[in-house]
């Protein structure tokens, strides 16, 4: 009885047992089923019955699939386009609301709203009927008299665009970090640049994006990865039609898994994938100190 | 009195997420939630005594009248609790595989022929034998080869709960407003002028079973002797599947199919979503659509205001070798259920009892049992009498044994077919080489590789 009381007084065991719930939930709920995924990828797994050691089979089973190659190139492609576009109106849009007026609240919540609910299946749902060839988009050509009855997701080089323009709509995660960070950087900056000749625009680049690369880096990490990881929206909405121009490598592994019970070769697939988000993420991190200020404000 | 208050927190905390199942903190994919709940509400249901799960896959109609006679079940078997869960086809088999993985099958569970060997193979599915020769399950007024569809080797897995037939429905409104008319068992020579006129004369399309599965393909086959599944391998030579693909690509060619982008919008072998009965205009809607006899009522009631669907069979070369009668679906026990006398019940039931079939009214097919299907047919509706008259006057006496159960690499085969028929109405290939690389695909797969 004792050593608990004498326990539960030190200082640091309060933050201990504040931190056990997510640490044990961590534990239950993300590394044992890595390790069990682990496993899986090493051996002949269809769901179905308990799992039988196959060594590198899956591994080897990867190399000559064509449809592995595609859905990275895909995957690649979605992530390198849609993550700078995002960045790019997160940070135009934080630029125009740092200017204060009474709708600015209105504005900010707005532009936030989409990405709250733009991963969810419901929005998937109403995009694929905006594209659809009866659609909502279509409808407006048609007002302009420019309706073909043209097919967005079923043509091969526009499919993929509607699930870029999907991610790109919620920018407002990525804008609303901006922000603060616009807000921190000191008005005695632009003063003192003012002051020395710049205008708006050489203010921009010579003072605004220098200080804001740390933002930029973080949120490009973040986005890079979630971009990667990508499933409800392709899945809702292509499935990888047509002919996998829209195959994301997250749904490529659920086909795998569920649809064609290979399991152990999902799994597989799946720690290809961590292999490879974690080699861009050392890229990123290694080529940091080339365009990140790391010198605060 | 500080520290001991932060323990009380914490303790409260940690019991709060072992309640609500913790996690971390990334992103995890839609596909692991549903089911992470799913395995831990089917525990907490079989751990309760006589509580059982029955689930399906379906369409509104489906869904309402089977949820309507288990409640008649449980009125009439207090101490029973049944829990119905159901889903959409595709969803369907991935809930399922998932369940299977965690040992928390439905304790009955809806099965079909294409999933049927490959579950019984994993050792997942009860064997129905004893309880028929101690007389729980009573199939006396089953026919043999009805009773056949559901065996798996030496035992019965499976219990036919609908029988149907291939069948095309058509819009026959459209046709009768036009003086078209079409008779039963069309070959493809007598389809393919149809779709042309229909086309010249109303501006409606026609729709392939485009990108849904390979039924349709695998009837045709059947047409000229072929089996589309063997042993390891696929049936027939590379020229037999030139057969579809070359009615799709000259239906392409020549305007009177619905081009491949309204298509892939839709979600796949759903009656609400099919181009017979929804679509903004003659363009990228069909007079036509292939199923199976039991849909009829559902697509019925997903028509518009006034068109009346009609129903025939599939045209094909030899109509006799083509058609085949159907188990649309089974019931199956799970292997691990806790209840396995209760189960088997609700199958008796399901089989055998009137009252049950005047609640479905056929939706899934007529009844297995002879007499629960003359019991009925005098109360079904107009559309489903149609579906009856089908079955018995046009199918039945017309049409030759089922092909034996898909293998387990069936899915991935279809979804090779697929594919090259997508690159196929995209005009990548061509008749000829679609059919070469799917039969060398298919093999592969099929082979073992």
């Amino acid at each position: 009885m004792k050593s608990i009381s004498s326990f539960i007084n030190r200082e640091k065991s309060a933050g201990i047992i504040f931190c056990s719930p997510f640490i044990i939930g961590f534990f239950i709920f993300m590394i044992v089923p890595m390790l069990l995924s682990l496993y899986y990828s090493f051996c002949d797994y269809n769901i179905l019955s308990p799992p039988v050691w196959a060594g590198l089979k899956n591994y080897a089973k990867m190399i000559n699939d064509t449809r592995f190659y595609k859905a990275i190139g895909v995957t690649f492609y979605f992530a390198l386009v849609s993550v700078p576009l995002r960045l790019i109106f997160a940070l135009l849009v934080a630029m125009l609301l740092l200017k204060t007026s009474k709708l600015t609240a209105m504005y900010r919540a707005m532009y936030y709203l989409p990405s709250i609910i733009g991963g969810s299946v419901a929005v998937s749902i109403l995009w694929k009927r905006i594209f659809a060839v009866d659609g909502v988009l279509n409808s407006i050509l048609g007002i302009f008299g420019l309706n073909r009855g043209f097919s967005w997701l079923g043509d091969t080089r526009t499919a993929i665009w509607t699930l870029i323009i999907l991610a790109v709509w919620q920018f407002g995660s990525s804008m609303l970090i901006f922000l603060s960070s616009l807000k921190q950087i000191p008005a005695s900056m632009y003063e003192a640049s003012g002051i020395d000749g710049a205008g708006k625009i050489r203010q921009f680049f010579s003072v605004t994006l220098p200080l804001l690369t740390p933002t930029i880096f973080f949120n490009l990490v973040m986005q890079m990865i979630n971009g990667f990881l990508a499933f409800t929206q392709c899945y809702i909405i292509t499935q990888g039609k047509p002919m996998d121009s829209t195959l994301f490598y997250t749904v490529y592994m659920h086909e795998q898994s569920f649809s064609f019970f290979n399991t152990g070769y999902g799994a597989a697939l799946a720690w290809v994938m961590l292999g490879i988000i974690g080699l861009i993420t050392l890229v990123l991190f290694a080529t940091k100190r080339l365009w990140v200020y790391e010198g605060g404000l | 009195m500080k520290k001991s208050m932060a323990v009380i927190t914490a303790v409260l905390m940690l019991l709060m997420s072992a309640c609500s199942g913790g996690g971390g903190s990334s992103p995890s994919p839609a596909a692991t939630q549903p089911a992470a709940q799913e395995t831990s509400q089917a525990s907490t249901e079989s751990s309760a005594g006589a509580s059982l799960i029955v689930s399906w896959w379906g369409n509104q109609t489906r869904n309402e009248r089977t949820q309507a006679a288990l409640d008649l079940y449980t009125e009439q078997n207090p101490g029973i609790e049944i829990d119905g869960q159901f889903s959409e086809w595709s969803d369907y088999w991935n809930k399922l595989a998932t369940a299977a993985a965690g040992k928390s099958l439905p304790d009955v569970l809806q099965m079909d022929y294409a999933y049927l060997e490959q579950y019984v193979s994993n050792g997942l599915l009860l064997d129905l034998t004893p309880y028929i020769e101690n007389g729980t399950l009573d199939v006396s007024n089953v026919s043999e080869s009805v009773l056949d569809s559901g065996r798996v080797g030496d035992g019965i897995y499976a219990i036919t709960i609908g029988i149907n037939g291939p069948s095309m429905f058509y819009n026959k409104t459209l046709l009768e407003e036009n003086d078209i008319t079409i008779k039963d068992n069309m070959t493809l020579d007598e389809f393919i002028d149809k779709c042309r006129e229909i086309y010249e004369k109303t501006g409606y399309k026609t729709a392939l079973p485009y990108n849904v599965d390979l039924n349709f393909t695998e009837a045709l086959l059947r047409g000229v002797g072929v089996q589309l599944y063997e042993e390891n391998k696929l049936g027939g030579a590379e020229e037999n599947y030139e057969i579809y693909y070359g009615l799709l690509k000259m239906g392409l060619d020549e305007g009177w199919h619905i081009s491949p982008g309204v298509l892939a919008e839709r979600a796949f072998g759903s009656v609400e979503q099919s181009s017979l009965v929804y679509g903004s205009s003659p363009e990228n809607m069909s007079w036509c659509a292939m199923h199976f006899s039991n849909q009829l009522t559902a697509m019925q009631n997903a028509a518009p205001e006034g068109v009346e669907i009609g129903i025939t069979t599939w045209p094909t070369a030899d109509p006799k070798l083509s058609s085949y009668l159907k188990p649309s679906q089974f019931f199956s026990v799970s292997a691990d259920t806790s209840n396995p006398e209760e189960a088997v019940k609700v199958v008796d039931y399901w089989t055998n009892s009137v009252e049950c079939n005047e609640i479905l009214l056929a939706e899934r097919g007529i009844p297995a049992s002879s007499v629960v299907a003359d019991a009925i047919t005098p109360l079904l509706a107009e559309t489903e009498q149609l579906v009856s008259v089908y079955i018995n006057e046009v199918v039945s006496p017309n049409c030759s044994p089922i092909n034996p159960p898909m293998p387990e690499k069936a899915s991935e085969v279809m979804a090779s077919y697929k594919a090259i028929e997508e690159r196929l109405a995209y005009g990548e290939t061509d008749v000829v080489s679609a059919a070469q690389e799917f039969y060398a695909e298919g093999n592969r797969i099929l082979g073992g590789n």
